[in-house]
């Protein structure tokens, strides 16, 4: 019934139908077209919304890929937005540069919190990761001389070149074009040696340990990655925001991502993305009906986990196929 | 003369369309009406912070409206929940601005969130009233649009309660404890002047919001032999300090800020009758909530609201905080006169000075000045009853540049 690791491993490359295509390049069209046709607002949304898909990319590789346990997601998005509005301020690098360099110390305590994890599996992994999530809230919020502690800390505007990045309109392009890019490097990661690992050491650490793959690094190295990829997200955030509060990083956002994921569709990109798109607008959609929204809100997640435990995606294909064979 | 009448007639019909054209350029102004947005936290669990504080507002609008509204104009307002969440308030603020197109903002109950939408709202111009939110990370350094702690600056606070124990109660010596964080900070540096002025000297305390065990820090203090203890922290600190000061036999009067605890019920359950002998509760409305002074804007509310008023859990403690910005924001309108522009409320908001009836004290704005309110009342509380005390203390707190 179920696959082997190793045809699990290897079913990353799926071939695109036709309609698939056809929609995708829809959407991509849509997206590149926004601006000229909506307002400040809505591109406000979608920024945001783009945020989240890569930062769902980022839980994707440890979860989804992985089958690692993560609780610290906020946290990693939280060093990504300081590190790089900090190294945009402090020594006026070049916002790409800043974002990267947010990437890096995030990847950096990844690595440090995956070599940690690997004594720790399930439900101890995620109570050890949800304390470090919280320990780094309580930095944010007191470490007064790095990150102007409970005050927040004001994000200098992004600049690149002589552009000044002043409004979402102007970010759009350049937080679109870095999900884009975190996409082809997600799906990259997923069809290389190492996705392959990865997925090998989800399904099985002794028959991956078997077939030469070394597990401790491979564990290690996805926390890193994702925790880097969470971090880069960070970064995407300053180039529309201007402003970040600890009270933002703290275990909900965390939840909110994991909830997006799962929703999507645990160990798709395909999912992670679209859980992303499809919770974030559900969340903002919510926002107009403020005494129903946690009824609302609760009861969609029910009627995912009953009606689409596979998630959004697998569940859309499921009744295409359905739809398709006349059943 | 025919050329003179020509020239008139011309003079006037391009002063018409010069008039024309700059009311259309005034977003949310209409002959008819104003548009304005209201935000606050109208779902999870900062709600109670904002729901009530929210309607009030919106009540107060309905009265103007009902009473004729402003140079001719009914305010209309449109609703957006930021969930006292940065992010969600920030997104609330674009809407109402670029997809409502109102002509001013009038929300936040939440001062983390609010200051997250300072630099669009200065980018764009937008005139800005807070509701109950402090927010003053984003009224200081002032900034020509943005207006608000209508409740209370954390700058006042301290400097209120140091006027109050050196006039009422005579304290020469006062213990002075706050939090270790930036609130901590603000309210001690605005509490420096009453003291100096007042003759007090302040033995400061600073203290971790989450801290367990506050021995230490009230045995250095009762060491220092304080006339009186000023507790200027949340309630988690506050209460684990009146239950020490009562268990280690401390009789002086202990003095608790307006952030000190949202139910003093539940202080009461905390910290017991028998701790709260010298007890005083620092009160930033001109009377405590639901008293005689404060009635007709719960009666308002009931008339307003019926459904929700038969709520055992409302109104809200901070509902009537709604009322002073609503009215603030009124009074601009009517000042700017009958072609109001963004720029003549912000000038009539600048040099706004008026008694709200709901606040202890004045609200004042002023060239440097966007905290509202300065001032507070104490109220004398044994566990059962609550005695307002006479007088209004008001922080002597400034803004200065740095």
């Amino acid at each position: 019934m179920s696959s082997s690791p190793l045809a699990s491993a290897t079913s990353g490359k799926r071939v695109l139908s036709g309609p698939a295509i056809a929609g995708l390049a829809l959407a991509a069209l849509l997206a590149v077209a926004l601006p000229a046709f909506t307002t400040g607002y809505v591109i406000y949304i979608a920024n945001l919304l783009l945020v989240f898909v890569v930062l769902c990319l980022g839980l994707h590789v440890v979860i989804g890929e992985n089958g690692q346990f993560s609780m610290a997601h906020a946290a990693f998005y939280g060093i990504g937005i300081y590190a790089s509005a900090l190294a945009n301020r402090a020594v006026d690098l070049p916002y790409p540069f800043a974002m990267l360099f947010g990437a890096l110390v995030a990847g950096i305590v990844g690595l440090f919190i995956g070599a940690l994890a690997l004594r720790m599996r399930d439900i101890y992994l995620a109570l050890a990761t949800f304390a470090f999530g919280e320990a780094m809230q309580w930095v944010f919020a007191n470490w007064d001389s790095v990150t102007n502690g409970p005050n927040g800390l004001r994000i200098s505007p992004a600049r690149f070149g002589p552009l000044e990045i002043l409004s979402d309109k102007q970010a759009y392009p350049f937080v679109l074009f870095f999900c884009l890019l975190m996409i082809g490097v997600t799906v990259a990661i997923s069809r290389s040696r190492l996705g392959r690992s990865f997925r090998a050491v989800r399904e099985s650490e002794v028959a991956a340990m078997a077939m030469g793959i070394d597990v401790r690094r491979t564990r290690v190295v996805a926390f890193g990655l994702s925790a880097a990829i969470a971090g880069f997200a960070g970064g995407m955030f300053g180039l529309f925001q201007t402003f970040i509060h600890p009270d933002s990083l703290g275990f909900q956002t965390t939840i909110l991502v994991l909830t997006m994921v799962v929703v999507g569709g645990l160990g798709s990109i395909a999912g992670a993305i679209g859980g992303a798109i499809v919770f974030g607008l559900i969340s903002e959609v919510l926002r107009q009906a403020p005494q129903y929204q946690e009824i609302i809100y609760g009861g969609i997640l029910i009627l995912f986990m009953m009606y689409a435990p596979r998630g959004l995606f697998v569940f859309i294909g499921d009744r295409i196929r359905e739809v398709r064979h006349g059943r | 003369m025919k050329t003179n009448g020509i020239v008139r007639g011309l003079t006037l019909a391009g002063g018409l369309l010069m008039g024309l054209a700059a009311g259309a350029q005034e977003p949310g102004v209409t002959d008819k009406a104003i548009k304005i947005g209201i935000f606050g936290p109208l779902s999870g669990q900062n709600m109670a912070y904002g729901f009530d504080v929210v309607n009030a507002a919106k009540m107060y609008y309905d009265k103007i409206n009902k009473d004729g509204g402003i140079h001719g104009r009914k305010i209309e307002y449109v609703v957006e929940d930021d969930r006292c969440n940065a992010n969600d308030l920030v997104a609330a603020v674009k809407k109402l601005v670029e997809q409502e197109n109102v002509f001013m903002l009038n929300g936040g109950s939440c001062s983390a969130a609010v200051v997250a939408a300072k630099d669009y709202i200065v980018r764009n111009k937008v005139p800005y009233l807070m509701l109950n939110a402090s927010g003053d990370g984003a009224l200081f350094p002032p900034t020509d649009y943005i207006f608000g702690a209508f409740s209370i600056s954390q700058y006042a606070v301290g400097g209120a309660m140091v006027e109050f124990a050196a006039k009422s109660l005579g304290a020469k010596t006062v213990a002075y404890i706050n939090h270790d964080d930036a609130y901590g900070a603000w309210n001690l540096e605005g509490s420096k002047k009453d003291a100096e002025v007042n003759g007090v000297k302040l033995v400061v305390e600073s203290v971790n919001p989450t801290i367990n065990d506050v021995t230490a820090p009230f045995l250095k203090l009762r060491a220092a032999n304080p006339d009186a203890i000023l507790l200027v922290t949340y309630a988690r600190p506050a209460a684990l300090l009146i239950k020490k000061a009562a268990e280690l036999g401390f009789n002086k009067p202990i003095i608790l800020s307006v952030t000190g605890t949202a139910s003093l019920n539940q202080l009461v359950g905390n910290v017991g009758k028998d701790a709260l002998k010298n007890f005083y509760t620092q009160e930033v409305m001109i009377d405590s909530p639901g008293g005689d002074k404060l009635k007709p804007i719960y009666d308002m509310y009931k008339a307003a609201y019926p459904d929700l008023a038969a709520k055992p859990d409302h109104p809200q403690t901070y509902m009537p905080y709604g009322i002073p910005p609503a009215m603030s924001l009124v009074k601009a309108l009517q000042d700017a006169g009958p072609n109001p522009t963004r720029e003549k409320v912000l000038a009539a908001l600048k040099t706004q000075d008026f008694d709200s009836g709901v606040m202890a004290g004045r609200l004042q704005f002023g060239p440097q000045q966007r905290a509202a309110n300065r001032s507070t009342i104490f109220i004398k509380y044994d566990g059962t009853t609550m005695a307002p005390l006479p007088g209004v203390f008001t922080s002597r707190w400034t803004y200065e540049a740095k």
